[in-house]
């Protein structure tokens, strides 16, 4: 295993004593098998246990270890070092506020998140003597991929409507409401259409497909919303021949 | 503006697709072959591009063409400046638009309905 | 190293939390590198699409007006600043729809109706071939080469 030195520039921000965030740059022996991850745990372990960073499973899964890796939102844990030149700058998410160096305030995006009502709604509670219910592999499909989303937020840090919309709910959450608008066991779709399209809803979207290109899930959060917004057109157009039902 | 979102991406959506489709054939045709003397002086004669114009096939190909790119155009202008910024005067600005998409789409209309007038 | 401050208004808890944060900034990228400019000329295409409708719909009016006016609006666009625009609008919106088309088919549901939806590349490959053949046909019909 070769042994090279990379210099590691991360963005420090002590809440305490800086008025803005700044950066430091870690001159550090890097080996090309590590993910950008060891390199910050290295710093943390060996040079400046002063530094702040999220992690946890290091394998992709948890959705913790969001970061910009020179510009672009990747998962740290995913992100091989060898990718990249000599100098290697690592930033918090972007669009988040920041908590601490590279620790980002998540609190917004639970708020959008619960907004879509993330859960089956059904009508009436099922039976347990009706047996569980039956899905098909095509109507597992329907939604499957849009299932797949681990809440590590990148897409957030790429979109450009999230910078200019405050209330903009979002690529992961309005690809979760789409999900479960799609799901044959879900009756909640009305209630959810009228959420999206609230202010900040789906027709916020321009489709920059940033949330998609950048997602490591294969998610396709643009892709979701772009059908969610044809969903609302035919909805819209279907309420002209038989009225909507209200929502409670 | 937010009710009717979904009938103005409807517009956006069909306008985006038609004018991509549409418009560069007019564009490569009349604007640019016409204009640089190519194409046959007859083609785009009066008589003959009166007579297409009227055919009802020729009208609706027409309104379409001339009347949906406007919603297209406006959808991804309005959005264009809420990225960079112009949020707070989305109101102003995107009715200007979409007024602008309207008011051109009655016009296209009118237009078209005039040469069977 | 002090960051330049451009701060955005973004994902702002609904209430604060203990500590005070550093407002967040727009994405690095954003609006010069990486995949924005592809995405922002592809709104910008927005105004070929808004001015050649408009053109169109002024030939159309000028139709109506007679043989007269058709001429004189056929003889306007020669005039090289329309020339001009129009080799920028034809290219744009050439590339325009291919990019709209290269994009569709991730926008697309798995079931479309009752059927399955095609493998991307036929998608692609189908709209791209509407595009060129319509283009073709067109302008062959409308340039007088054929029927």
């Amino acid at each position: 295993m070769s042994e090279v030195k990379k210099t590691i520039v991360v963005t420090r921000f002590d809440p305490d004593k800086d008025e803005v965030p700044k950066t430091q740059s870690y001159e550090i022996p890097v080996q090309d098998d590590w993910k950008v991850l060891e390199a910050l745990n290295y710093i943390k372990d060996n040079v400046d246990p002063t530094l702040s960073h999220r992690w946890s499973c290091r394998m992709a899964v948890c959705g913790s270890c969001g970061m910009n890796v020179n510009g672009e939102p990747k998962l740290t844990c995913k992100d091989p070092i060898s990718s990249y030149g000599d100098t290697i700058e690592v930033a918090p998410l972007a669009n988040f506020p920041v908590v601490r160096d590279l620790v980002v305030e998540l609190e917004g995006f639970m708020d959008k998140f619960k907004a879509v009502k993330p859960w089956i709604i059904a009508a009436k509670e099922r039976a347990a003597e009706e047996g569980t219910h039956r899905q098909s592999p095509d109507e597992l499909a329907d939604f499957k991929s849009f299932s797949m989303c681990i809440n590590c937020m990148l897409c957030y840090s790429a979109c450009p409507v999230v910078s200019n919309e405050p209330d903009f709910l979002g690529p992961a959450a309005l690809a979760l409401g789409h999900r479960y608008n799609q799901d044959s066991r879900d009756e909640g779709a009305d209630e959810r259409n009228e959420i999206f399209r609230d202010e900040g809803g789906i027709f916020s979207c321009s489709y920059a497909n940033e949330c998609t290109e950048v997602c490591p899930k294969g998610v396709n959060p643009s892709g979701a919303i772009q059908q969610a917004k044809l969903n609302n057109v035919v909805d819209w157009a279907k309420s002209f021949v038989v009225p909507r039902r209200k929502s409670s | 503006m937010l009710k009717l979102e979904p009938v103005i991406w409807g517009l956006f959506s069909g306008g985006m697709m038609i004018g991509g489709i549409l418009l560069p054939v007019y564009i490569l045709v009349v604007a640019l072959g016409g204009g640089f003397g190519v194409v046959d002086g007859q083609a785009l004669g009066y008589d003959r591009v009166f007579a297409l114009a009227t055919n009802p096939i020729g009208s609706l190909v027409l309104v379409a063409a001339a009347a949906l790119p406007l919603w297209g155009g406006a959808h991804h202008l309005r959005h264009l400046w809420i990225d960079f910024g112009g949020l707070k005067s989305d109101g102003l600005v995107g009715g200007l638009f979409y007024g602008a998409a309207l008011v051109g789409s009655v016009y296209a209309v009118l237009a078209v309905l005039r040469l069977h007038g | 190293m002090t960051h330049a401050v451009p701060r955005v208004d973004a994902m702002k808890p609904s209430k604060p939390g203990p500590t005070r944060t550093a407002p967040p900034r727009p994405p690095d990228k954003f609006p010069g590198g990486g995949r924005y400019p592809a995405y922002l000329a592809f709104g910008a295409c927005g105004a070929f699409l808004m001015i050649s409708a408009s053109l169109l719909t002024r030939g159309i009016w000028a139709l109506g007006n007679g043989e007269a006016a058709w001429d004189a609006y056929r003889a306007g666009l020669g005039h090289p600043a329309y020339l001009v625009y129009h080799v920028a609008a034809f290219l744009g919106l050439t590339w325009f729809v291919l990019r709209l088309f290269r994009l569709f088919p991730a926008t697309q549901p798995y079931r479309i109706g009752p059927l399955k939806r095609p493998p991307d590349a036929v998608l692609v490959a189908g709209l791209y071939g509407l595009f060129f053949t319509v283009l073709a046909v067109g302008t062959l019909f409308l340039g007088g080469a054929m029927l």
